[in-house]
Order: C-alpha cells, then sequence, then structure tokens
C-alpha cells in the first residue's frame, strides 16, 4: 500500500501488460477487509502475523490445559491414549511453529524496518506470500483434528514410530505437509529479512550502530537459512515414505532410525534459538530504555548472540545422549553443550550490568524483561545440569527436561514477548496497555508458571518419564509430598497461568474499546522505529532518518554535559517528529497490494492436501499455484491510473505502486 | 530413601529471589517463605524410580558427578539471582537523574567470560572421565539380550556356563539379575524405538531397530528396582514398564534352575488339564510355553510371527515365577504380597521372590479381566478391522472372546506354570 505522489496524466516509462493474464488489475482498495488481504505493507503483515500467532498461542495453551487436567490426578481418564497423544504432538508442535515463530515473525516484521529507518522489507509480495503460507500451514496442520486425528508421535516424530504402519491415522501426513508449508514461509521470510537488513539501512546505520533487536532477528533468520532445508529433507523423505512406499526409515529395508534423529535435531536445536533469540533481541531493546541507560557491552551482547547461533549447530546430539551413540560423540557434544553455557551467560551478566547504576522505571514490559532475566536463569543452569551427559541419562525424557525448556522457553520466550507487547503496542496501535491490568498479567503468569514448571524439576528427579498419558499411583512415592502432590499443583498453577493470560486478553480489549491515547514517545525511548508517528504512516518515516548513534532516537533527545557525563535533554520525542514531518521527501515510491501471495498460498495447500487425497486434489493445486505464479510474475509495475482514487485538488493521485 | 535434592531449593529460592524486587516485596517474602519449606521438605518419600537413590555402581558414578554438578549450578545461581535482587532494588527510580550513558567495560565482560569457562572447564573433566568410564565393557561378567517391542521387555539369557545357564532362559516383565555382577544388556527393538532405564541401576540406553546398544548395570543388594519406558514408543508407551529384580548369587543359581525346569502338564481330570487345552487352542498360538505337547505328544511351537506384527509375544513358561504381566502394566500378586516383595529387606528379597505367585496371592481379578477383554486393560493395536496396515496382523493382544468358563480353566492353568 503506498501513497506515491505524481502528476496526475504521467504514465509509466516502461512497457507493462495493462492487466495481468490480461484479466486481473492489481488490487487498489485501501479500506475494508481487501485493504489486509492484498496488503504488502510489512506493518499490516506484521499485526496479522501477530493476530494468528496469538490464536494459535490460545489453541496450544488449550492443548496444554487439557494435557495438564489429565494429569492432575493418576490414571486420568479426560482424554484416551491416543488424545493425549496427539495432544502433546499437536502443542509442542503448535507453539513451536504456529505460535512462537510466527510471533517473533511478526515483532520483526513490524520493527525490523523501522529500526533501520526502511520503508518495507526488501520483497513485499514475498512478505506477503510468507504470511499466508503460515496460515496455509497452521489450517492444514490443525484440519488433522476434524479429518480422522491429528498427529501422534510427538513434534520431534522419530523414525519408525512415525511410519505408515505404526501411526496408520493420516495426522503425521498432515504434520508433514503443514510443516513444509511454515517452512516455505519461514525461509522465504528469513531471506527476505536477510536482504532487508543488509541492503536498506538507513544512511549512517553501520551494522554495529544497529538496534540489538535487529541484530539478533538478523542471526536467528541465518540460522533460519541453514537449518529449515535440513528439516525440509527430512520431512519430504518421511513424506515419501507414508505417501509413496519410500523406505528411508523402514529398518527391515536396512535403514537406520538413528539418520531422522540426526536430520530433526540439526534443525532442532538452532530452532530453540530460533525461538528465544527474538526474545533477547526484544529486551535487549526494553531493559536499557527502562534502565536509562545504553545496552552494557553492545558489542559482547551482539557476537555472544550471534556465536550462540553458531555454536548451536555444533550441539543437537545432546538430545540424543541416550540414543546409543559412542562415548566420544557424547563426550564431544557434552562439551561443546557447556560451552554454549559461556555466551548465554555473558548475555545474562550484560542485562544485569546494563541496569547498574541505572535507573529503572518498572513498567509492564520492563518487568516481563526482568521476569526473562531470572527465569532463564534458571532455565539455563538447569540446563547445564544436562549437558553433563550420564546425567541427562538419568534426566532426560522426564519431567525434568520439561521443566528446562518451559523455564527457557517460556520464562525467557514468551516473557520476553509479552515485554516487547507492553513496549511496542503504543507504537502499533497508538494506545496504551493499561499497567495495572499488565501488572496482574505479570505477577499471575510469573506465579502461575513457576507453579507449573518448578515442581516438574521434582517430578522429572524422582523419575516421572514424560509422554505418559497416565501415571500410576504404584511409582509416585510416599509422603504428603509424592510425585501425585507436585502433579496436581503443577495442574492447578498451569490454570493459574491461564488466567494471567486472559488479564493480557482482558487489557487488550480494554484498551481497544478506551484505551488512553499514546503519546509519540511514551517510554523515553532509544531506537528509530519512535521517530515517527503512533501508529507510523504507511510509508513509515517521512523522511529517511541519516543515523550517527547507536540509540540514535535517544542522541536526538540528550545531549551530553562533557564535563560531568549528566544527560541533559534538548528536544522532546514530539518535537522530533514534528520536524521529520516539517521535512518530508517529495516522492515516496511504495509498493502496492497485490491477489498472488494470497492465491499462491491456497494453491500451495491445495496442492499439499493432495498428497493425502489424491491426484486429483493435486491437480487443481498445481493449476492454482501455476495461475498465481505467472499472474505474479506478469502483474503490472504500475497500475492502470483509472484504477487510482480521483485527483486530489493539488493535482496529485494516490497511488499503489509495486516494487516487489 | 528419603532425600533433598539440591537444585529445587535453590531454583525455588531464585524464583523468590525475583519476587523482591518491587512494592510487593511483603507478599513476595511470604511466598519465598512458603516456596523455601516446601522446597526443603518437598520431595516423594520412596519414589521408586527416584534418580538420586543409587543402588548400584553405574547409577553411584552418575550420582557422583551429579552431586558436583548440581551445587555448583545451585550457588551459581543463587548469587547471580541475589546480583539480580540487589540490582532490582538499588537502582530503582528514586528519582535520580539520567545516569551516564556509559557503553560497557571490556576487562569486566573478559572477566565474566572467563569465569564460567573455567568453572565448566572443571565440569568438563568430571563429565569426560564419567562418560568414558560407563562406556566400558572389558569387566563384563554376564550378558542378557533385551528386545523392546510395543509395549513389553523381552529378556533372553545365553547360555553361560559360569552362571550356571546351560540353556537359554526367556521371560518377560522383570529383568533378573545377580547382585554385585556386572551385567551387560544387548538391546534391541523388533519395531519402534524404546528406551531402557532403570534409575537406581543406570542412566537409560535407547533400544533402536536395527541396531544393538550396549547398556551396564550392576545392582549392590538383593531388590526390585522399578523403571519405565523413556522413549515414546507410541499408544500405550505409559504402560511399558519394567522391574529388575536383584538376587544373591545362591538365589539367582535357584532362579536359573526354577527356569530351566522341565514342563510338568497338569494331572489328568484338573481343571488345570481342561485349561492345558484351551491354551493350546486359544494362546499357544502365540504365546510359548516350553515343553508343552498336543494330545498326540507333538511339540507345540508357537508362531507369533504369523499373528503379531513385530514378531513376537511373551513367553509364558513360569509365568508364575513373575509378579507382572503385561509389559509390567498389572501385578500378578495381589496387594498384600506384592507390598510383601517391595517392601522385604534385602535379606529377606530373594526367598519371597522366588516364592513366586502363590495362589493366596494370585490377583485373579486383573489376569481374569485381561483374558477377557485385552485391549479394553490397555490400549492396543488389536481391532481386528483395523489392520489393513500391518497385513491383518495385530499389535497387542486381541479381545480372544473367551468364555467365562473358558477363563476358569486358563486361569487355573497358568496358575501352574510356576
Amino acid at each position: 500500500m503506498a501513497i506515491i505522489e505524481r502528476p496526475a496524466v504521467a504514465t509509466p516509462a516502461v512497457v507493462t501488460p495493462q492487466q495481468t493474464l490480461g484479466a486481473v488489475k492489481r488490487p487498489v482498495a485501501t479500506k475494508g477487509w481487501r485493504e489486509w488481504l492484498f496488503t504488502v505493507d510489512h506493518k499490516k503483515i506484521g499485526i496479522m502475523y501477530g493476530v494468528v500467532a496469538m490464536v494459535f498461542f490460545l489453541v496450544g495453551g488449550v492443548e496444554a490445559l487439557l494435557i495438564r487436567l489429565q494429569l492432575a490426578a493418576p490414571n486420568g481418564h479426560i482424554l484416551s491414549a491416543d488424545k493425549y497423544n496427539q495432544m502433546f504432538t499437536m502443542h509442542a508442535t503448535t507453539m513451536v511453529f504456529l505460535f512462537a515463530m510466527p510471533m517473533a515473525g511478526a515483532f520483526a516484521n513490524y520493527f525490523l524496518p523501522l529500526q533501520i529507518g526502511a520503508r518495507d522489507v526488501a520483497f513485499p509480495r514475498i512478505n506477503a506470500l510468507s504470511l499466508w503460507l503460515l496460515v496455509v500451514g497452521g489450517i492444514v496442520l490443525n484440519a488433522s483434528w476434524f479429518l480422522g486425528g491429528a498427529a501422534d508421535g510427538g513434534w520431534f516424530m522419530y523414525a519408525p514410530n512415525s511410519g505408515p504402519i505404526f501411526s496408520p491415522s493420516h495426522g503425521v501426513d498432515f504434520w508433514v505437509l503443514g510443516l513444509q508449508i511454515a517452512g516455505i514461509a519461514s525461509l522465504l521470510g528469513s531471506i527476505n529479512l536477510i536482504v532487508t537488513v543488509l541492503n536498506m539501512r538507513a544512511p549512517g546505520m553501520s551494522l554495529m550502530k544497529m538496534p540489538v533487536f535487529t541484530w539478533m532477528i538478523l542471526v536467528v533468520q541465518f540460522l533460519l537459512v541453514f537449518s529449515l532445508p535440513v528439516i525440509t529433507v527430512a520431512l519430504v523423505l518421511l513424506m515419501l515414505q507414508r505417501s509413496y512406499g519410500a523406505t528411508f526409515f523402514d529398518v527391515s529395508q536396512g535403514a537406520d532410525p538413528l539418520l531422522w534423529q540426526h536430520l530433526f535435531w540439526i534443525f532442532g536445536h538452532p530452532e530453540v534459538y530460533v525461538l528465544i533469540l527474538p526474545a533477547f533481541g526484544i529486551i535487549s531493546e526494553v531493559l536499557p530504555t527502562f534502565a536509562r541507560k545504553p545496552l552494557f557491552g553492545y558489542p559482547f551482547v551482539v557476537f555472544s548472540g550471534a556465536s550462540i547461533g553458531l555454536v548451536g549447530f555444533g550441539v543437537w546430539a545432546h538430545h540424543m545422549f541416550a540414543s546409543g551413540l559412542g562415548p566420544v560423540s557424547v563426550a564431544v557434544f557434552s562439551i561443546a553443550t557447556m560451552a554454549i553455557a559461556i555466551p548465554t551467560g555473558v548475555k545474562i551478566f550484560n542485562w544485569l550490568l546494563t541496569m547498574w547504576g541505572g535507573k529503572i522505571w518498572y513498567t509492564s514490559a520492563m518487568k516481563f524483561a526482568i521476569g526473562l532475566v531470572v527465569l532463564f536463569t534458571i532455565g539455563g543452569l538447569s540446563g547445564v545440569t544436562h549437558s553433563v551427559a550420564p546425567s541427562d541419562t538419568q534426566q532426560t525424557d522426564t519431567y525434568y527436561i520439561v521443566a528446562h525448556f518451559h523455564y527457557v522457553l517460556f520464562g525467557g520466550m514468551v516473557f520476553g514477548l509479552f515485554s516487547g507487547f507492553y513496549y511496542w503496542w503504543p507504537k502499533v496501535f497508538g494506545k496504551m496497555l493499561d499497567e495495572k491490568l499488565g501488572s496482574w498479567n505479570f505477577w499471575l503468569m510469573v506465579i502461575g508458571m513457576n507453579m507449573t514448571f518448578g515442581p516438574m524439576h521434582i517430578l522429572g528427579l524422582q523419575g516421572q518419564p514424560r509422554r505418559m498419558y497416565q501415571w500410576t499411583e504404584a511409582r509416585a512415592g510416599e509422603g504428603f509430598f509424592n510425585l501425585g502432590f507436585w502433579n496436581l499443583v503443577a495442574s492447578i498453577g498451569s490454570f493459574v497461568l491461564a488466567v494471567g493470560i486472559l488479564f493480557f486478553l482482558i487489557n487488550v480489549v480494554k484498551t481497544a474499546r478506551n484505551g488512553k491515547q499514546a503519546p509519540v514517545d511514551p517510554w523515553d525511548a532509544r531506537t528509530l522505529e519512535w521517530l515517527t508517528t503512533n501508529p507510523p504512516k504507511p510509508h513509515n518515516f517521512d523522511r529517511i532518518p541519516v543515523v550517527h548513534h547507536l540509540d540514535e532516537f535517544f542522541h536526538r533527545k540528550y545531549d551530553e554535559d562533557p564535563a560531568t557525563h549528566t544527560m541533559r535533554k534538548v528536544a522532546e520525542g514530539e518535537d522530533l517528529v514534528r520536524a521529520e514531518e516539517a521535512a518530508a521527501d517529495a516522492h515516496i515510491h511504495l509498493p502496492s497490494p497485490s491477489y498472488w501471495p494470497l492465491v499462491l498460498s491456497i494453491g500451495v495447500g491445495t496442492l499439499g492436501m493432495g498428497i493425502i487425497y489424491g491426484i486429483p486434489l493435486m491437480v487443481v493445486g498445481a493449476a492454482v499455484t501455476l495461475f498465481a505464479a505467472y499472474g505474479w510474475v506478469l502483474e503490472p509495475s504500475v497500475a492502470e491510473d483509472i484504477d487510482f482514487e480521483p485527483s486530489d485538488t493539488d493535482g496529485h493521485t494516490k497511488e499503489i505502486a509495486p516494487l516487489g | 530413601m528419603s532425600h533433598t535434592p539440591q537444585p529445587q531449593t535453590t531454583e525455588n529460592a531464585m524464583d523468590t529471589v525475583s519476587h523482591v524486587k518491587n512494592s510487593r516485596r511483603r507478599i513476595a517474602a511470604t511466598l519465598a517463605g512458603v516456596a523455601g519449606t516446601i522446597a526443603l521438605a518437598g520431595c516423594a518419600q520412596n519414589a521408586p524410580q527416584d534418580t538420586w537413590v543409587p543402588k548400584g555402581d553405574n547409577a553411584q558414578k552418575i550420582d557422583t558427578l551429579q552431586k558436583i554438578v548440581f551445587p555448583i549450578a545451585g550457588i551459581v545461581g543463587v548469587l547471580v539471582l541475589a546480583l539480580a535482587a540487589y540490582i532490582f532494588i538499588k537502582f530503582r527510580d528514586k528519582g535520580q537523574a539520567i545516569p551516564a550513558q556509559s557503553h560497557g567495560k571490556p576487562t569486566v565482560e573478559i572477566i565474566l567470560t572467563i569465569v564460567p569457562a573455567l568453572i565448566l572447564t572443571v565440569v568438563g573433566v568430571f563429565t569426560f572421565r564419567t562418560i568414558m568410564d560407563l562406556a566400558k565393557t572389558e569387566d563384563t561378567q554376564m550378558v542378557i539380550n533385551v528386545t523392546g517391542q510395543q509395549w513389553w521387555w523381552e529378556y533372553d539369557y545365553p547360555v553361560q556356563t559360569e552362571q550356571g545357564i546351560s540353556q537359554p532362559i526367556i521371560t518377560s516383565g522383570q529383568l533378573v539379575l545377580p547382585v554385585g555382577t556386572n551385567v551387560l544388556l544387548r538391546e534391541t527393538s523388533r519395531d519402534v524405538i524404546h528406551s531402557y532405564w532403570i534409575p537406581a541401576l543406570n542412566g537409560k540406553k535407547d533400544a533402536v531397530p536395527g541396531r544393538i546398544h550396549l547398556l551396564r548395570l550392576q545392582a549392590d543388594k538383593p531388590g526390585i528396582y522399578a523403571g519405565q519406558c523413556t522413549e515414546f514408543c507410541g499408544l500405550s508407551h505409559a504402560n511399558m514398564r519394567m522391574e529388575a529384580i536383584a538376587l544373591s548369587k545362591e538365589d539367582f543359581a535357584k532362579w536359573v534352575a526354577n527356569q530351566q525346569k522341565a514342563y510338568t502338564s497338569p494331572a489328568e481330570g484338573t481343571k488345570a488339564k481342561e485349561g492345558e487345552t484351551v491354551f493350546i487352542n486359544q494362546c499357544s498360538r502365540c504365546h510359548q510355553v516350553n515343553g508343552l505337547k498336543d494330545a498326540n505328544g507333538k511339540a507345540i511351537i508357537s508362531a507369533p510371527d504369523e499373528n503379531v506384527y513385530a514378531g513376537a509375544a511373551p513367553n509364558l513358561s513360569h509365568l508364575m515365577s513373575r509378579n507382572t504381566f503385561a509389559g509390567a502394566m498389572f501385578d500378578l500378586v495381589n496387594q498384600k504380597c506384592r507390598d510383601d516383595v517391595w517392601n522385604a529387606s534385602s535379606d529377606a528379597f530373594g526367598a519371597k521372590y522366588l516364592t513366586g505367585v502363590t495362589t493366596d496371592c494370585l490377583n485373579e481379578k486383573n489376569l481374569r479381566a485381561w483374558l477377557r477383554n485385552a485391549p479394553a486393560m490397555k490400549p492396543m493395536y488389536s481391532d481386528p478391522t483395523k489392520l489393513a496396515k500391518t497385513g491383518g496382523k495385530y499389535r497387542g493382544m486381541p479381545n480372544l472372546g473367551l468364555s467365562e468358563d473358558d477363563i476358569d480353566k486358563v486361569v487355573a492353568y497358568l496358575s501352574t506354570l510356576k
């Protein structure tokens, strides 16, 4: 979507087809649902990513509550064994692929261009395609619930249990296809963001003046580019085995089931950092803002993030210490895993030292950020205890591991994302989330999270394995604090947690209805995304900013007294934004909306379903995909004059012009 | 076996530290007190699968390592979070001026990199040693082949004359081993990946089809040690349990002798004899009873591979020498007799275990329910109408549709398989 100014009668200099395939024009609507379905604006796409991810967060959350209900008492009967197995498989799959990654995508999409002073991402139509493919992937994955049962092999889907014999329903097929489609989305998105960061930074913004959030997103995109192809190969092999009789994981044909484990975890471990690094990025923005100090050791935080990513490719087999690798492999992976604790520790120390000597303002955003620091530290340390391979052989596949990664991913990642919600809500929607409800939201989540996952340390160390649809009193021990007690506490905790999240939703509704209008610079923030209105204009910046500092926005507001090193406010954020408006660029070119990303996604989804339901459906899917691809390529680079809204009185038209 | 693992204490303390960071400090302090108290007293007593109660050399090695690593992690955690709490309180906004915009101190960064690296190097050295120790096989004194199948374990003792095993023994449900002996399990699987785990004796090791993995076990004292399959293996993963039985060397010899004892058919005219006929007609297609002969005196060799996808079914010779059935999911003995065995002192344990399932102890309710309709007792893929993918073969035991009369007879017969 774009507003570009141009003479009313101008015709484009390049020769372009007037109508795509002689039939379809570029959409030009700037209002109503069409505006959202066909948009290529990174901000609208970011918001839609957020909505989709939040919906799946709630779906995954309900799945989690059902799991905890089943396990609240011995021999639970709320779910059958089969349904329970589907439930934990889909809980993990949904949370990882349909909540965590898209929600990080929402933040990246919205804020990355704003943070680097760009007007959009490098390939806006591809950006829209990523979103719609994700939606289609999510629908395919969850359609399985209504079409014969969801996948039941665990999110790790170990062979040969995932094969056609051992998992006879179509659940795993839906899982394989849904993930492949969502995988295409992620891969396209990651290339798009890498190109955006490397090519579209504002003048003066060297890589080492880039905000840490953008840095972490960049690292994550590289992780995705190198790890997604591996899982794609694994998924294709599994698809060929399940749908076309291949024997890649068929032991009777000489296959080695450990092949799948290696492929899965070479992807799966970097994936963990894909999930956590965006949250690290978010709090690396929030902590300095509310401590009123720059990030301590910016280059160390950046490079520790990058080295976590790099070393993250060399530790996958720590998920396989009990798989029967030789002792030398186990030792190597054990030591490499310990090594990862070092850059992670560097980050934690730097966050703490950022606050040292600061002037800490406890907003909801800040509370969630320090919640991350504390909870992630606990999760990190329990992680060190099972980097010790012999110790891990006692702990792996028990609730101790469940406790560990929920401290890391819930205490770490989710708290980071919530910090981001509170911090950036005024930027996106122009209204302030309620701080009082935010406080309830935070404390209930802290209590709920520790009640749910804290006891799982005890459950695991006292021998309760994961992925069991029932537990038995015969193995629960004696005394008041037996495993039954802790299972019940965890289940109650999960509902406290759910109430905490409910407070967030209430907050969102309340803010939308009668929230406080946000000032331009509500947090006395530091980075470029605040150098524009709330919410930002479609073209983000009236004038592309020129960057001189890390924390450019802060340094435009404050001057340092060279003698005392104290900071003196020289300008308000509002004044700065008004100055930009006054000096707005004359010609701003932005990409036009397009039908094709959505149509292409539907085609790909249909093609996928065809793999399950047979060739006719596949032909339809392929036809739609092909049609959309041609439509995409032949789309007029500039829509016809007649498509535009009438000229304004000043003789300028509003146009929707294509780039991507 | 009661104990208080270190990490809970510290971790809960860490959470509580985080609570003390704004005006709600008093509530937080109360919470801290409650959490701390719970954590100190907060572990189950006598949990059968407790990972902090080693009962043999291998588990002891892991335990020693854990007792180094957990306190280090705990201390680091307490220090870091205490520092965090100090910062949260000390540097809160009290109206002070905006601080100087300092960007960090490389010296501090380098120290904070080197210190954790040194700590981890220490941990790494101990870890490396233990990994190598636990991988040794040259001190093996006895071998048992362990095979996982959905959803039970088969134990196969190859001939080892020095252990008194002069003919192969095949059993299931309970792994029996002599104390003070370095036993090497050779694990594999017939279908999907399972994982063998007796926490008191060692960490877990996956049983992978097409591969043989080795796991050392050694028990110091006679006793019964619980375990559980820990690699997700499908529908009834939760019901795939195991128990390791450690017997003194003399008792183990007695157990071996009993397992190698020849089959005796029940006396003519008894209910058990009628049960043998029902067994031959209904059960022996899959379940082998060594030495069983048909009416013509021909040895009956079961062929489970014709009916079961993975190819095997538990061998029921000497069934009543075990305390469990159906993948150790159900007890063959009633609660009183079970408690008697599980709570026996290590001196008395062997004799109690070797008594087997006496008539007084037999838990007929479970056994009858199983014979009446096995799939209702344990989720399995044994609905005859849904076996298209496996070419009509079962994964688990089907409902045989036995009459109550037949069930009576079969129970009478099974009770004779001492």
